[in-house]
């Protein structure tokens, strides 16, 4: 037999359970509840199978503190941050600048103009992994196109662009700049595009031209396109694996990594795949601040681009 | 129309899965008759109609079912890497990469595959069955987890046209290991002279990629008497003063014909085809690389070139600075059975069929001779022995009938990590390029080789 206090724990209970039941069920009746729960099921079943768990596969791989301690006393890891650093700075900001006065170039009136922008996309049209690679080729010391034009033109000797740490980390660089460039032009350029005439044409009566309309005009209202790009490609790049891999492969003496074909040397070329992870999730502190940013400025409602 | 109720779904999903048991019975019974096996594919395509043609005959022979993959070798290290950290393995492996016995042999994440290698034992080579085992730390013994099906070694290649050029013969060549490297910076001087730009004596792969600057440096370790740097029983013996000073000369006589302008600059950023390339452009006038490959990959296209041009027969490595032989280091591919494979008995099985000396010898001499075999009496078949093939003969006698050694890490799976983190490779960089005095390199590399130690200790 129960006493008071149970029945009351056990009348809270199923107060409780009823209350859940209804907010899951809401205003469904019989039969259309299971209909509702048959069609979320499949879309449950795959975010968790290609979205939940990759993700947590991974943490999980990468959940061990020796493995950072491992990474942190390695100096190819130290210098693969300073190079990811550098990649980082250097390729988003040189390519995005680029790309904002580019667009401004390619808003010029004229056929001409278009048959420009044709030419101009064509480096990000191309697949990348060929354009990468011959990149490389062209850069080799002793038969590459460039040393040898060099000496045919010149008589000059070119030194070895792949051989030193800088030079090798610059090419990457310009390589991904010429590679993405065109991309961020056309968007920043669909932004300009988009700013009413009418703006522009009071603007210029009000003798806001050329660079004054530049900065009073056109920078506050692609101002938040251009953070918004930049934050884009900055995720986009922490992630780039081609142009390291197919420039410069890592060298000279794993000297010009970035985290993410460092992880993938340590996965599968020293075959420690949990290294590999703990490599690339080290990138996290770093991609979890930019995507909360990055959400919060899509969530925006001013006035602008 | 009736509704669909929780009770309704779950009768109709039961009621389904049994309908599609009761019907298809059959696919229960085939599996147990089928085994999944994942191979790399061959540098020539020949190598991959070998394999398929072993597969059918043995299928035709058992009557079960072998559901090969054959994958590029970048991307089934890759796959193979993943499939033992997830747990999701096919039933049999090639060792790709190589050392990927031992790293996970010292992991117990292999099927004991000795009773296999008995059926054979007596015709397999010493170095090939000491490359098929390895220390497993759960157990604290070795075991023997491999069973060899190829192997590989880094022959001489050398270009015939340049040395002559350079007004030299071939039979000019210095039999001992300083005087034979030398001879090839006496061919790039001459060749220079002639007002050739761009070619080097020696294509030494100074570099931090692939395996080939590890094959490179271990060669040069052993000539100068530091063979015991690991021995058997897995342990390391960087005290040993013989193998210090072996290990100093190698980084100063390889990392100096860099600096001295004897190795392409480009050597240091090669990766692993890169060689091949640069040689094949008459880029160096020899180089040291791993199996026949640079041979076989222009054999149809340049037969002049296979026939005449590129020689490696009659040489194998000189004899070291006192006259004696140099033993070759022998990678081995061997094939591997994970723990957790669905089907072990018939990979198990295939692999016993495979290891027949018929059965293996045909699987190697039809990849055209790129693979030795591993068992020495297949060396003796007319197409080793063919007196009008310039290499072959050179090749098996380097790899399999001459001295040979397995590589260090079937000892201590440590080496592995020596291998793959290039610390060899980095203090012949720091010499080539840093101007680093040899014994300082080598001491930053014994440091990192002995913490590498210190994660496999064996007792």
């Amino acid at each position: 037999m129960m006493d008071g206090a149970s029945v009351v724990d056990v009348g809270r209970w199923a107060v409780r359970r009823r209350t859940l039941t209804r907010s899951l069920r809401g205003r469904l009746q019989g039969g259309e509840y299971t209909w509702a729960v048959a069609f979320v099921v499949p879309y449950l079943a795959v975010f968790a199978t290609f979205v939940a768990y990759p993700v947590v596969y991974g943490l999980w791989l990468g959940s061990e503190p020796s493995l950072y301690r491992e990474l942190l006393r390695d100096p190819i890891y130290q210098g693969t941050i300073v190079n990811t650093v550098l990649y980082l700075a250097l390729g988003v900001n040189v390519k995005m600048f680029l790309a904002l006065l580019l667009s401004g170039f390619f808003m010029r009136p004229g056929w001409w103009m278009k048959v420009l922008l044709l030419i101009f996309v064509l480096p990000w049209a191309v697949p990348q992994i060929s354009t990468f690679i011959s990149i490389h080729w062209m850069l080799n010391g002793e038969w590459g196109f460039l040393n040898n034009a060099l000496y045919t033109l010149f008589h000059v000797e070119g030194p070895s662009w792949l051989n030193d740490r800088w030079m090798a980390l610059g090419a990457v660089i310009v390589s991904h700049i010429w590679k993405w460039t065109p991309f961020w032009t056309l968007i920043l350029l669909a932004g300009r595009m988009a700013i009413p005439l009418e703006i522009r044409d009071t603007a210029r009566v009000d003798g806001a031209t050329g660079v004054r309309g530049f900065v009073y005009i056109t920078v506050p209202l692609l101002a938040n396109l251009y953070l918004i790009s930049t934050l884009l490609s900055t995720i986009f790049l922490l992630g780039d694996f081609n142009a390291v891999y197919f420039v410069s492969g890592g060298g000279p003496a794993d000297s010009t990594h970035v985290l993410a074909t460092l992880g993938i040397r340590n996965a599968f070329d020293i075959a420690q795949p949990r290294l590999g992870v703990a490599a690339v999730m080290s990138a996290l502190p770093l991609v979890i601040p930019l995507v909360i940013v990055l959400m919060r400025r899509l969530r925006t409602t001013e006035v602008q681009l | 129309m009736a509704h669909l109720t929780r009770r309704s779904v779950l009768q109709g999903l039961a009621a389904a899965g049994t309908t599609r048991l009761l019907a298809f019975p059959h696919v229960a019974k085939a599996a147990a008759t089928t085994a999944s096996v994942w191979f790399a594919q061959g540098f020539v395509q020949d190598e991959d109609v070998a394999l398929r043609k072993a597969v059918a005959d043995y299928e035709k022979a058992s009557g079960n079912k072998i559901e090969l993959t054959i994958i590029p070798f970048a991307p089934e290290r890759q796959k193979i890497i993943s499939a033992i950290t997830s747990g999701v393995v096919p039933d049999m492996v090639d060792s790709n990469p190589a050392e990927i016995l031992s790293l996970y042999g010292w992991q117990d994440k292999w099927v004991d595959v000795s009773d296999v290698v008995d059926t054979q034992r007596g015709q397999f080579s010493e170095t090939a069955l000491q490359s098929a085992q390895a220390y497993n730390n759960v157990t604290k013994k070795r075991g023997l987890y491999g069973v060899p099906l190829r192997a590989g070694v880094a022959p001489c290649h050398i270009w015939r046209t340049l040395v002559e050029k350079a007004g030299f013969k071939i039979e000019d060549l210095p039999k001992t290991w300083d005087a034979y490297f030398d001879f090839f910076k006496k061919v790039q001087d001459s060749l220079r002279k002639q007002g050739e730009r761009k070619v080097y004596g020696l294509g030494f792969q100074v570099t931090a990629s692939g395996v080939d600057p590890y094959n490179l440096f271990s060669a040069f370790l052993i000539a100068y008497g530091g063979r015991d740097i690991v021995t058997k029983d897995g342990k390391l013996h960087l005290g040993d003063p013989k193998v210090r000073e072996a290990a100093v000369k190698a980084v100063g006589y390889l990392g100096g014909a860099y600096r001295d302008g004897y190795v392409p600059p480009s050597a240091v950023n090669w990766n692993d085809a890169d060689d091949n390339n640069a040689f094949h452009a008459k880029l160096m006038v020899m180089d040291i690389d791993g199996t026949l490959s640079t041979e076989v990959a222009i054999k149809e296209k340049h037969p002049e070139w296979y026939q005449h041009e590129i020689v490696t027969h009659g040489f194998g490595y000189p004899n070291d600075n006192a006259g004696k032989p140099v033993p070759s280091i022998v990678g081995f591919t061997n094939g591997l059975i994970p723990k957790g494979a669905k089907n072990v008995t018939v990979a198990k099985e295939f692999l016993t069929y495979f290891i027949q000396p018929k059965v293996l010898g045909e699987f190697v001499e039809l990849g055209l001779g790129r693979w030795l075999p591993v068992m020495p009496a297949l060396a003796k078949s007319p197409f080793w022995q063919n007196p009008n093939d310039p290499h072959l003969r050179g090749y098996v006698q380097q790899g399999l009938l001459g001295p040979t050694l397995p590589d260090y890490y079937v000892f201590n799976p440590a080496m592995a990590e020596v291998r793959n983190q290039h610390v060899w490779s980095l203090a012949m960089i720091d010499v080539a390029k840093e101007g680093v005095k040899p014994a300082v390199a080598i001491d930053k590399a014994f440091k990192r080789i002995e913490e590498m130690f210190a994660k496999y200790p064996i007792a």
